[in-house]
């Protein structure tokens, strides 16, 4: 069984948890003149990293928060969890 | 009109599973609790106020995890920061609630009839919980709850006693029957009395 540190709840297992997309992507600025292109980017376009990866987690069935995870994604080691508004 | 509980269909009195030639006071009692308030509070993320100096039939909000506030009626669980759910046999607590939690600082939603509520009560229970449920039950204490999943149906546990062991299930009304089915299964190899 996977354990993730939900940083609200404690260790948690990883069945609890969902997915929530790479955590590194910035969006836009607000009210700024945006290109096709940029924007296509950040839609659509992902990194697929072997190792060290900044991802989005939700508790899903927890305390349903959303939080950060630094994850190794080719061993699933989790270095870190912290709370989306903490920077590593 | 009258009202009819989430698992008035499949909850049957009596003696189930393999209870021969057990104590009856050992086996695991299952009930099906009703008739509660049940209101989910929610702060508001840019409310500053602060919870310590609100109480709701003397008790105080707990902003700890996994943390139960109670009294013989009322009980208020944690279940994310600044989300609690408060479970009460005072139905009257509601216009108590609005004039203390103001709306501009809270949003309060009533449940109390949209949750399955089971009961567990004996030495057994954990075990029970162990089958379905990934949560370390060995680290669960009087007074703490948790939210989690029991075979793939969203849960929220309420450890109300220790000794002998009493915890209480809630789950969305439309899984009541299905989370009831899973708890009897699972508690088949203990036999069980249904009170």
């Amino acid at each position: 069984m996977l354990f993730i540190k939900c940083p609200y709840c404690g260790d948690r297992s990883q069945n609890e948890f969902a997915y929530g997309g790479d955590a590194t992507v910035k969006r836009p600025e607000i009210n700024k003149e945006v290109s096709d292109k940029d924007w296509d980017n950040f839609v659509y376009l992902r990194k697929s990293p072997r190792g060290k990866h900044l991802e989005f987690w939700h508790h899903v069935s927890g305390c349903r928060q959303w939080f950060k995870i630094q994850r190794d994604t080719s061993t699933h080691e989790i270095f870190k969890t912290f709370k989306v508004t903490e920077e590593i | 009109m009258t009202n009819s509980s989430a698992l008035e269909k499949v909850h049957k009195k009596g003696l189930f599973g393999d209870y021969e030639n057990k104590n009856e006071d050992k086996l695991i009692k299952i009930s099906e609790e009703k008739d509660f308030l049940i209101l989910q509070i929610a702060q508001y993320k840019n409310s500053l106020i602060s919870v310590h100096n609100i109480k709701v039939d003397g008790l105080v909000f707990n902003n700890e995890s996994l943390k139960v506030a109670c009294n013989n009626d009322t009980r208020i669980l944690w279940v994310g920061p600044k989300n609690w759910l408060l479970i009460s046999r005072k139905k009257d607590l509601l216009k108590n609630i609005f004039e203390s939690l103001k709306e501009t600082d809270f949003a309060i939603t009533d449940l109390s009839h949209s949750r399955a509520i089971i009961e567990l009560e004996g030495e057994n229970s954990k075990e029970i919980l162990k089958k379905g449920c990934p949560f370390n039950f060995d680290e669960l204490k009087k007074d703490s709850c948790l939210n989690s999943v029991f075979h793939g149906i969203s849960i929220t546990i309420d450890m109300i006693n220790d000794n002998p062991n009493k915890i209480r299930l809630f789950a969305l009304r439309s899984f009541g029957e299905s989370l009831y089915d899973s708890i009897t299964d699972s508690c088949l190899e203990y036999g069980y009395k249904n009170l």
